[in-house]
């Protein structure tokens, strides 16, 4: 019944617009503050425990990492594989898309199978085989699922599927006519338009600056490179399977090592691309966007890595600021201000640096007034400390929504993969509520001040250039874009 | 490994079904009514510790007049404003800090609230319901903020965005009755005359007990929930039954045909709708299995056809909207740059011809019930998808066990249903078509 939902999402719902499960924060200064506080709902103050399931963690003979988390609930198995090294960051600078084309290959045929068999063996067996590897991604994320019933069966074709692709030129060649329709579609995406800008802004030279592949790189993408890219960069000992649902980890690792038998370990390591830094001063990038009624704004500069030991008080801090419908953001300019249906900020920290940023897309006339509105929340948190009701509930928050996570076995596993991936060790997550609950507002203001700076603040606006030139150089020298990408003014 | 053929997997997997079928997966509930009306479903699931409620209103845009339209939608924003014993904002705020989600949607034929908390809240998402039905806050700052609000959505989703007006456009068109006719957003004239007094009218009208459906699902036991239902919301009166709109739609005899020019849009897009029985009917359910069979996967007709063998096409979609009364099958397609639209156009025609003269086969059919038993495993995932299924059943068809029977209809569909279906309803003079085409203006966007 999924379809049904889905067209009823596209054709009539509306929604609140609120986003995520857990964020938080509320507000208790004076002048800004919307939120009135009755305290008349019954709130049990007791944060529940809840203990997280832990994998089991094993290794194949070839160097292959498994993690299984078993839940026997449902009759379902998901299984989600990291091919670490396979991701955009490594791909040569004139070839954006390579990675992403090699794993939307993986399902169009393999040494025994043509893409139409491996589509109507899928549907029949009610499995899903996907595979993609976005930009700004070190690994290539293989998701494949189904039922525990045909294990065998679904498994078999999408161990094919992953390690036999055959890339076959004639359903090259139609991809290729897509994705190049979708290139051409996504420059009439306002969101698109203001990450290409910003990602260029803050990632400089690293790879994570590349945003979508080119209609010359699409071009030049030949069926012998995306096997070459599949036998150097598909490496077991580089990669991570992860499985979760009704399986028996005894049962199921004996039948591991047989399916990926012929997968051989390689010499391949990854060597991580020098790492982006803060850009130094402040610049402002607008897009050019004629017949646009909003200006889609983002704002933000490189801050840190997922290993950082700022990244559990920067992370509450981005959750205090921007984290959901309570961020100081949301309350500030929708629920005050009325400027925007929505405002957000988020944190990137991967295998390197990646932005903090803030954003939203809000009605043409009051770009200004936003613009003071999101610099005033910057200061605020850089200046002030946050009080100890706010800091608590946004902690809690966090701490508090692990409940939810039990509701979902992929969520799960996510979490265990994220800390493989980043060698965390294996009572990371039980330990990072303590981790969380041990932030302090020093923490917050020393972390805003260190990344939040209005004095090297990257700012993009994507709208109509003619109505908000004027506001937008107030807060950096500015370069004007159109919506091809193409510089065309100052 | 040895390629499997189709024909050997397909038989396999139907041997598998009969072996699983008894073990099919159901959703099991109470249903129990309040004296004041309020309809309450209970689905104790213990396998984590979380609960979601779901609260569905019988109220949508098709409730609304002429003059109105997106009221019903901007009163949804209403009801996270405050009430008696909830502060404006407070209810994210509770909600947020506790670790907990929550959201509210308005269609054409409901509005529904949920939330999702772990499950030591259960008392204060019963309370931020029953506060809200109770005693909603009405005031003119609170409307003239959400207002803006609701303006900023649809600039956002609808005026922003390449084919923002397309399906507005297309039930605009395809429908007579001014209920379904008008879109759910509203026009922003329409939302600037909403008054107060207007507000206050609709709740009192709508967001009464007897107008509601409350579900909860998950980690509770049955008769203490059911307890605290009763403590809660028991003393909220009931109102007169609200007036039933009239859904009928008169039989359409010609086809219907617009062009929208979109300044925003970069390819061609085709939208075509054909009236169909509302959800929950026999035609409605084979209609369902007939677009999984078109649309749904990489073995799909319309994928194989329009996007891998002929490229007509890049994007390809085809199912019932579900709606109360006269829903919409809508197929919709953009076209590949430089391919003739009437071309990908006339290729739709021709294989919706191929269902009506030859039908579909065994291995589709499988297809569809493999997918199926699937969701019907996936369903019992979270809690929050249940709680609005067993919400709208109730509100849609008074039957929230429509979550069961529904799967097992659209198990039982036949390939006889399904041709007959077609040909029923997939006429030339039942049809409306809609052509989004890019509008390149003088220093425009391209």
């Amino acid at each position: 019944m999924k379809k049904r939902t889905l067209l009823a999402l596209i054709s009539a719902l509306l929604v609140l617009g609120l986003i995520g499960s857990a964020s938080a924060q509320e507000d208790h200064s004076a002048d800004l503050s919307k939120v009135e506080r009755k305290n008349r709902a019954p709130v049990s103050k007791d944060i529940l425990k809840v203990t997280l399931p832990r994998a089991t963690e094993t290794t194949l003979s070839n160097g292959l990492t498994v993690l299984i988390l078993e839940n026997h609930r449902l009759p379902m198995i998901s299984m989600q594989m990291y091919i670490n090294g396979g991701g955009p960051i490594y791909e040569p600078a004139d070839m954006p898309g390579l990675a992403s084309v090699t794993a939307q290959m993986l399902r169009e045929g393999t040494k025994t199978r043509n893409s139409v068999q491996i589509a109507e063996q899928a549907a029949l067996l009610g499995a899903e085989i996907g595979a993609s590897s976005n930009f700004g991604s070190s690994a290539t994320v293989v998701n494949i699922s189904g039922l525990s019933d045909n294990f065998d069966q679904w498994f078999a074709l999408a161990t094919d599927v992953v390690l036999n692709p055959s890339f076959p030129a004639d359903e090259l060649s139609r991809l290729k006519q897509r994705m190049k329709a979708q290139l051409q579609q996504q420059r009439a995406n306002p969101n698109f338009l203001s990450t290409e800008r910003f990602n260029r802004a803050v990632y400089g030279s690293h790879p994570a600056a590349v945003v979508s592949a080119t209609n010359a790189s699409i071009d030049a993408i030949t069926p012998a490179m995306l096997q070459k890219w599949h036998d150097e960069r598909y490496a077991p000992q580089n990669s991570i399977l992860g499985i979760a649902g009704d399986v028996k980890a005894a049962e199921i690792v004996p039948k591991l090592e047989r399916a990926f038998g012929g997968w051989k370990k390689t010499g391949l390591k990854e060597v991580l691309p020098e790492n982006p830094r803060p850009v130094p001063s402040k610049r402002v990038f607008l897009v050019d966007r004629p017949n646009s009624v909003q200006t889609t704004v983002v704002l933000g500069n490189i801050a840190i890595d997922r290993r950082d030991p700022d990244y559990v008080a920067l992370s509450v801090a981005n959750h205090i600021l921007g984290g959901g419908t309570t961020g100081r953001l949301f309350l500030n300019l929708r629920e005050e201000k009325g400027y925007t249906y929505g405002v957000y900020s988020s944190l990137t920290a991967l295998k390197y640096p990646g932005p903090w940023r803030a954003g939203g897309d809000v009605r043409t006339e009051v770009t200004g007034g936003a613009m003071t509105e999101f610099y005033k929340e910057f200061q605020r948190l850089r200046n002030e400390p946050v009080p100890a009701g706010e800091l608590d509930e946004a902690k809690r928050a966090i701490v508090a929504s692990f409940a939810l996570s039990l509701e979902s076995p992929a969520e799960l596993l996510g979490d265990e993969i994220v800390r493989k991936i980043y060698g965390f060790p294996p009572d990371y997550w039980d330990t990072y509520p303590a981790k969380v609950t041990a932030v302090t507002a020093d923490d917050i203001q020393r972390v805003a001040r260190k990344y939040l700076n209005p004095d090297n603040m990257q700012v993009v606006a994507v709208g109509d250039v003619g109505k908000i030139k004027s506001v937008m150089e107030m807060y950096g020298p500015v370069e004007v874009y159109d919506a091809d990408g193409k510089k065309v003014g100052n | 490994m040895k390629p499997i053929t189709k024909v050997a997997a397909s038989t396999a997997l139907a041997l598998l079904l009969l072996v699983t079928a008894a073990a099919a997966q159901t959703v099991k509930f109470t249903d129990h009514k309040l004296k004041n009306g309020l309809r309450v479903i209970l689905s104790e699931d213990h396998s984590a510790p979380t609960y979601s409620i779901s609260v569905t209103y019988n109220a949508g845009s098709r409730d609304e007049r002429d003059g109105r339209t997106g009221f019903a939608h901007l009163f949804e924003h209403m009801m996270f404003q405050g009430s008696e014993n909830v502060g404006k904002g407070e209810h994210f705020v509770l909600i947020e800090n506790n670790g907990g989600g929550m959201n509210g949607s308005t269609t054409a034929d409901r509005t529904e609230y949920h939330e999702t908390l772990p499950a030591n809240q259960l008392d204060l998402g019963l309370f931020l319901e029953a506060d809200r039905m109770k005693s909603l806050a009405i005031t003119q700052a609170n409307l003239d903020n959400q207002r803006e609000t609701v303006k900023e959505e649809k600039r956002q989703r609808h005026d922003n965005q390449p084919y923002g007006q397309t399906f507005d456009t297309l039930f605009e068109t395809a429908y007579d009755n001014f209920a379904y006719k008008h879109s759910t957003i509203g026009s922003m004239d329409d939302l600037n005359a909403a008054s107060t007094k207007d507000v206050t009218q609709f709740f009192k009208t709508y967001y009464a007990p007897n107008n509601a459906v409350l579900v909860l699902v998950g980690d509770f036991k049955s008769s203490d929930a059911l307890a605290k239902v009763e403590k809660y919301f028991g003393s909220i009166p009931s109102q007169p039954a609200p007036p039933v709109p009239d859904m009928s739609e008169p039989k359409q005899t010609a086809e219907r045909r617009k062009t929208l020019e979109d300044p925003l849009a970069q390819l061609t897009r085709i939208d075509m709708g054909w009236k169909i029985p509302p959800g929950n009917t026999p035609d409605f359910f084979a209609m369902y299995v007939l677009g999984e069979i078109l649309s749904t996967g990489q073995s799909s007709r319309f994928y194989q056809t329009l996007v891998r063998d002929k490229q007509v096409a890049v994007q390809e979609g085809a199912g019932p909207d579900e709606r109360r009364g006269p829903s919409l099958f809508i197929v919709d397609l953009v076209v590949t740059p430089g391919k003739n639209p009437q071309e990908a156009e006339k290729l739709v025609y021709e294989e919706l011809e191929k269902v009506k003269s030859g039908g579909v086969t065994d291995d589709e059919l499988q297809k569809v019930r493999m997918e199926v038993k699937r969701g019907k495993v996936e369903q019992l995932e979270g809690t929050l998808f249940r709680a609005e299924q067993l919400g709208v059943n109730a509100v849609f068809y008074g039957d929230p066990n429509v979550i069961n029977t529904g799967n097992d209809k659209l198990m039982a569909v036949t390939k006889d249903q399904i041709q007959k279906a077609a040909r029923t309803y997939l006429t030339d003079a039942n049809r409306t078509v809609l052509l989004t085409v890019p509008k390149t203006q003088a220093g425009g966007a391209k």
